[in-house]
């Protein structure tokens, strides 16, 4: 009995019956059709979850027949794994879609049978297994669509359901046109019998039919550029109503793609060629879009485009073993956050995407947005994230690079304008109305948030990844914000003491130089953390944040593989985002930021697709291995660490980042965050050993480290803000970082790693010291603060041994690694750089005094008479890497020796530099001659630029350190025009550009919509043929 | 012989079907389009019905001119007139759909101009 | 430009039904498919018209769904027209107006023919299972004869509550049959619920009888529904 109540056909039963039974129950008494309506849908679910359970666990397919015959005679319907999963889909976001409707679906009880019965003809487009049937329910669900439609009473709404009509009555003509000859040349109507004799469908009848039916479902999918109806509907219709034909009717047809798929095994390659293209255009166009359905509606297209993509390419390259977590994974991370986000707009109901900032003051709204964002922008943690990984790794596998950039590209442009939206839904304005739904409407977005959690672990599973330590930076996140209702300084001891239990216990394993990092970074992540506690207030979501922010970086070094190494790596990215995105003066910085993270994050994407192609493996053990066919892997990785590090040319996103965030944040951008990229640079950086085109490519890589170097330098002496300046001295200072990792030697490495920590505990102090600053004064300015010494002296000691350190004067750290480093070049016979390293030096030190002068020393204010020293809780962490820097410019051999222990397995076998030990190097490296060289070499050359200057400049002006850095600004700044600017905002506008073009064919006019829907049909039909033809 | 009547019909049916595209393409007015979309509607229930034929074949109805015993042999294939039977409905429902939407619009616009129905684009 | 286009578009779709056609073989013998039913319906089910036993059994899944189809169609063509509170009557000028009411002939006509037309709808529902025609057939007769009568009777007597409630009722039993196949006979739909009775007689073929007749109630009655809807 109760095995008969639970089978797949009384989900029809339901749907058909409860649909005939509404008006009956409407004539009986009035609620009746609701109580109806609302049994028939949840047991519609509930049916088709358990069948879904059973078939899971039994593991057998049920098979529907019907008419007491069997197929192909009669009709049958199948429900396996695939089916059960679609339908559980379907179902569970049509009963979330009916609460979000309720108030529209209670008014009438026609939309409720309209409702019911289109929710029970996308079941069946999913089961049935005959393809007449199939046209039956594709029917079933246009009328029920356009009937909903017709609940719209604004003429915007009804002009697009007409066009919308149009076009799909047209689609669907021809599926009943191809479905009839492809029954003439097969003699059967049934799927399974028409797979079989799949030889049968030849000819000029049956390959025509076979291409009808293709167009039909394509169509329905709205392929672009023959989808201007679907967007109209998109943008007009009732929120609730577009999320239902952007995720079920698109699931339906989609299904009947999936199903008939084996029918078009020759046509693969035309499948793949639409749904890139619409990925990508959709997405190209959606840049422009400023209502916020109809660019959801792009979304949702563009959506649709990826995974008729990903269907086609794994089915070319026969990785149908991929397809659970790819397919599985794009569809139900699209279902629930497009339909989450629909209705989101339909909650806030502000059509416009500016408007969206009345969303700022809720944080509960902003939260759900944020998640459903990431989700569509295919970050982790969601199934989105797993499932593209996997559809890249496949692609890779098979060589499909160009659909890798298409992949690609089009997730860019998505994320562009995705968070783009969520921007200005965080960016507060003055005399915003405060948007405040009842708890009782935000519960199926709350449930597809959830839902989206969820399956992001299910799908990580299925990726194999899914694991206690994978997860445990979220999870601790999400513990700390549950807890957010704290006071702020409480959130933050717990923050500290969270990271530092968990943090101890996922690095606890780990060797070699991941240990080391793990160590420094953990190490310096919590003393600079601890910081925050100088701030009082609550900081919403700061601290999760920063949670999950510092135990992804822990995770990142133990990481095994480089699936788990992106996975947090794209963590760091979205929590840095959110972190900096919490200042309000950040706004304009961090999409910037976030994109160009994001490229730097598909470069790696793209990169560790081929490595693992090349290495046959994601083991990032691998790496040390790789063969030669790695040197491409080894380039886009190491454009993506570039990018994330920052090197000349990606450096734009650098600068405001740094300046703008938090000032606590800075110094965690700058001194932790920025290290990450360097442990990947170290990572990867070995593929290139084994190719002569690596090393040349190592070689650019010094140089591009150099010029980095040069140019962060110069810009930095042209800052008047001190996060700024302080930026660009990060920026710069990695570069030196950069080169020395590109040496890829011994020695090298061991200065790369001095260097890192050197820089780590340098900037922590400066950024530190600058918040202090900050905060007593108020300004960032430069000019505006002056002899703050006397007020603040433990502040003004701690930048002087910080900057002491950090310009390469001995006897501190800092000259110990400019001397490896300058050791290292020469040794390598790089003698270029080494100059080229001098001069950057040099540099350095102008800007570094200029900051010491003009905060602490010259004339002081009056304004500032009243400054403090700066609160205990910005001193201790800067004394604590004072401490440290003491340690490590004293004790060097204490990092020396395991450094170098840890990158021996590295070098000590391949690159032997010259038989000299370790402790030979350290033999020149005696500090009284060196001292006396480079004092007198920096003698030498202010000297000489003092010597510029009285020539140039100042010759009756009596010498000042202010006209003096006047000077030597304007000297530099030709150097310092904002070229990378130029290109970048050129790109964008390029891009904009292009996509106002393409949207230009979408004129609004049903019938060239109509036209466009004919033209798409004759070239497929025409690439069809001839592919046939061809192959 | 001449032409075999299933190309005649299925000659007639696509030239129904093309002038249903020209219908749809052309015309301005929404009732005109919506008459070029059963137009495309019957010339495709024509083709459906021709690939049934068979020369010489009957209804498929067994009566006094047609014996249990010959029905496999003599009668044409029934299965594309079952077909066209639910098709012909399903044509018939998307009309009256298009031509609500038809009266909708025009209430609200007084005009039946396709032309202008445009509010939403790009 | 657009009409280059449009000619290039429909010359195209030309092209390829003329290569449709040209390469059109007409099959010379049925289907495997086809012969099975030509035998299995007249033998098994005992229906002598074979489209009938094939869409009322072995394709009643179909069958259902276009019922279904027309039940949406009533239902959303009576939303789309509805009228709101303050909308001024969508066609009033249309049909029916005022001092013009339907001619004599009409009038007559219907007198006499409205009957025969019933009948001949009655008739046809009846027959679905030994001649030509059936539910759907029949059906649309007998809408067609209460499209007459609302020409001729435009204020008459047709009640919409009636016709709705006729359309939702056919639509249960049709379910319950189908539900009472899967209880009593074979599945979903199965016909073989009743006797099969001699064959060619007014009462055979099991349920199809039954269900045509549903079937030509229920399709009646949407279908004046939906005209009464074009109506009003």
């Amino acid at each position: 009995m109760v095995d008969s109540l639970f089978q797949p056909l009384n989900i029809f039963l339901l749907g058909l019956g409860g649909g005939f039974l509404i008006p009956l129950l409407y004539k009986i008494a009035k609620p009746l059709p609701a109580v109806g309506f609302i049994i028939a849908l949840l047991g519609m679910t509930v049916i088709s979850s358990v069948c879904l359970w059973s078939v899971h666990h039994g593991g057998s397919t049920i098979e529907v027949l019907t008419a007491g015959s069997v197929p192909p005679f009669s009709i049958n319907l199948r429900f396996g794994p695939w089916e059960g999963f679609f339908s559980v889909c379907v179902n569970v976001v049509a009963v979330l879609g009916a609460w979000h409707l309720w108030g529209r679906l209670r008014a009438s009880y026609p939309a409720l049978l309209l409702y019911l019965i289109l929710t029970m003809g996308i079941n069946g487009m999913v089961m049935t297994r005959d393809l007449f049937n199939q046209f039956v329910f594709l029917e079933i669900v246009s009328i029920g669509t356009y009937g909903l439609l017709g609940f719209e009473r604004t003429p915007a709404a009804l002009a697009a359901s007409f066009k919308y009509i149009m076009a799909t009555v047209l689609a669907s003509s021809f599926f009943l046109l191809g479905a009839g000859l492809l029954y003439h040349v097969t003699g059967t109507l049934n799927i399974d019998d028409m797979i079989t004799n799949r030889a049968l469908i030849t000819g000029p009848i049956g390959v025509t039919a076979l291409l009808f039916v293709l167009s039909c479902l394509v169509l329905e999918l709205k392929p672009f550029p023959a989808n201007g109806w679907g967007l109209d509907v998109y943008e007009t219709a009732n929120s609730g109503i577009a999320a239902l034909v952007s995720v079920g009717v698109s699931a339906g047809v989609f299904f009947a793609l999936f199903k008939l798929l084996p029918l078009f095994e020759d046509h693969l390659g035309v499948l793949a060629l639409s749904g890139g293209i619409t990925f990508l255009f959709s997405n190209l166009v959606g840049l422009r879009q400023t209502s916020v359905q109809r660019m959801l509606g792009y979304s949702s297209i563009a959506q649709m485009g990826l995974l008729t993509l990903a269907l086609a390419l794994l089915h070319q390259l026969d990785a149908e073993q991929a397809l659970p977590l790819v397919v599985g994974g794009l569809f139900i991370n699209h279902l629930f956050a497009k339909a989450g986000l629909f209705w989101l707009a339909g909650i806030v109901e502000r059509r416009e995407v500016d408007g969206w900032s009345d969303v700022a003051g809720n944080p509960v709204l902003l939260s759900i947005l944020a998640v459903f964002v990431v989700a569509i922008a295919g970050l982790p943690p969601f199934p989105g994230f797993w499932a593209k990984w996997e559809l890249v790794m496949q692609a890779a596998a098979g060589e499909r690079y160009i659909w890798i950039a298409v992949i690609l590209v089009g997730s860019l442009l998505e994320a562009a304008y995705m968070f783009r939206w969520f921007k200005h839904a965080t960016r507060p304005l003055p005399g915003e109305t405060q948007i405040s739904p009842t708890p009782g409407r935000l519960v199926p977005v709350l449930v597809c948030a959830v839902l989206l959690f969820a399956s992001g672990y299910a799908a990580a599973s299925l990726a194999g990844a899914a694991s206690l330590l994978l997860v445990a930076p979220l999870v601790v996140g999400a513990g700390l914000y549950m807890l957010d209702w704290l006071p702020g300084r409480a959130k933050c001891v717990l923050m500290l003491a969270a990271v530092l239990v968990v943090g101890l216990w996922i690095v606890r394993d780990i060797d070699g130089l991941r240990q080391l990092f793990a160590v420094l970074l953990l190490a310096g992540g919590l003393v600079i953390a601890f910081a925050s506690l100088y701030r009082s207030d609550p900081r919403g979501g700061f601290y999760p944040m920063m949670a999950i922010l510092l135990l992804s970086i822990a995770s990142l070094l133990r990481a095994a593989t480089s699936l788990e190494f992106f996975f947090h790596w794209e963590l760091i990215t979205l929590s840095s985002y959110f972190l900096i995105a919490q200042r309000r003066d950040a706004h304009p910085y961090v999409l910037q930021f976030l994109l160009f993270s994001l490229v730097s994050a598909f470069c790696l994407l793209a990169g560790f697709g081929i490595a693992a192609s090349a290495n046959g493996t994601t083991a990032l053990a691998a790496f040390a291995t790789a063969g030669p066919d790695a040197a491409p892997a080894f380039m886009l990785l190491a454009i993506g660490f570039l990018i994330k590090a920052g090197a000349v040319g990606v450096h734009v996103w650098l600068p405001g980042a740094y300046a703008e965030a938090d000032d606590d944040l800075s110094a965690m951008l700058s001194a932790v965050i920025s290290k990450v990229a360097v442990f990947g640079l170290f990572m990867v950086t070995y593929l290139a050993i084994r190719s002569q085109v690596g090393l040349e490519m190592a070689h650019v890589m010094g140089w591009i480290g150099l010029l980095t170097t040069i140019a962060g330098a110069v810009m930095a002496l042209q800052q008047s803000d001190i996060k700024r300046m302080l930026g660009y001295s990060s920026m710069s200072q990695i570069g030196y970082i950069i080169t020395a990792i590109a040496l890829m030697s011994h020695l090298g490495w061991v200065t790369a790693f001095y260097l890192v920590a050197n820089h780590l505990m340098v900037k922590g102090i400066l950024f530190l010291a600058a918040a202090g600053v900050i905060l007593a004064t108020g300004t960032r300015l430069l000019d505006q603060t002056g002899g703050l010494a006397g007020k603040m002296p433990l502040t003004f000691a701690a930048v002087v041994i910080a900057l002491i350190s950090m310009s390469g004067l001995p006897p501190l750290a800092g000259f110990g690694g400019k001397w490896l480093l300058l050791s290292a070049m020469t040794d390598r016979g790089w003698y270029g750089l080494a100059i080229v390293g001098v001069l950057a030096t040099f540099i350095g030190f102008l800007y570094m005094f200029r900051l010491a002068y003009s905060i602490f020393l010259g004339p002081r204010k009056p304004a500032y008479e009243e400054v403090r020293e700066a609160p205990w809780p910005l001193l201790v962490p800067q004394f604590v890497l004072i401490l440290s820097i003491f340690v490590l410019s004293f004790f060097p051999k204490l990092l020396m020796d395991p450094v170098s222990a840890a990158i021996d397995p590295y070098f000590a076998s391949t690159l032997v530099w010259q038989g000299m030990s370790l402790e030979t190097i350290y033999g020149y490296w005696n500090p009284v001659p060196v001292m006396a060289f480079s004092v007198a070499a920096a003698a030498v050359l202010l000297a000489l630029f003092l010597l510029i200057y009285r020539a140039g400049w100042g010759r009756s002006i009596p010498v000042s350190t202010s006209h003096f850095y006047g000077f030597y600004r304007l000297v530099f700044a030709p150097l310092v025009t904002p070229v990378a600017n130029f290109v970048w905002d050129g790109v964008c506008s390029l891009t904009i550009g292009l996509a106002g073009l393409v949207r230009r064919i979408y004129t609004g006019n049903g019938q060239t919509y109509a036209l466009q829907v004919l033209c798409y049909v004759i070239v497929l039909y025409l690439l069809g043929t001839l592919r046939l033809t061809a192959g | 012989m001449g032409v075999p009547i299933s190309q005649i019909l299925l000659t007639t049916g696509f030239l129904l079907v093309l002038i249903g595209f020209w219908g749809i393409l052309k015309h301005r007015n929404i009732l005109r389009i919506i008459i070029g979309f059963s137009l495309i509607d019957t010339g495709m229930h024509i083709v459906l019905v021709a690939t049934g034929y068979i020369t010489g074949g009957t209804a498929p109805i067994i009566d006094e001119a047609l014996g249990i015993k010959e029905a496999a042999t003599r009668t044409v294939d029934p299965i594309p007139s079952a077909l066209v039977v639910t098709a012909i409905v399903i044509g018939f429902s998307v009309t009256a759909i298009m031509l609500s939407f038809a009266i909708r619009l025009h209430a609200t616009r007084k005009t039946l101009s396709i032309d202008a129905l445009t509010e939403s684009r790009w | 430009m657009r009409r280059v286009f449009i000619l290039l578009v429909v010359a195209g779709f030309g092209v390829i039904f003329a290569g449709l056609v040209a390469g059109y073989g007409e099959r010379q013998t049925l289907s495997a498919l086809a012969t099975f039913y030509l035998t299995e319906v007249p033998a098994d089910l005992g229906a002598a018209n074979v489209v009938t036993g094939i869409l009322i059994s072995f394709r009643g899944f179909d069958t259902l769904g276009e019922v279904a189809v027309l039940f949406m169609v009533a239902a959303s063509v009576g939303v789309i027209l509805a009228s709101e509170p303050g909308d001024k009557p969508l066609l009033l000028p249309a049909i029916g107006g005022k001092g013009q009411g339907p001619s004599e002939l009409v009038r007559n006509g219907a007198e006499v023919v409205l009957p025969l037309i019933f009948l001949f709808g009655t008739y046809v529902i009846m027959n679905g299972h030994l001649s030509a025609g059936g539910g759907f057939q029949g059906g649309a007769v007998v809408a067609s004869g209460v499209m007459l009568m609302m020409l001729a009777y435009p204020t008459g007597p047709l009640h919409h509550g009636f016709l709705s409630i006729t359309e939702a009722l056919a639509g249960v039993f049709y379910v319950s049959i189908g539900i009472l196949g899967m209880v009593l006979g074979g599945g979903f739909l199965d016909s073989h619920i009743l006797p099969r009775g001699d064959f060619g007689t007014l009462i055979s073929a099991g349920a199809i009888p039954l269900i045509s007749i549903l079937l030509g109630i229920k399709v009646g009655a949407e279908l004046s529904v939906i005209i009464d809807r074009f109506r009003s």
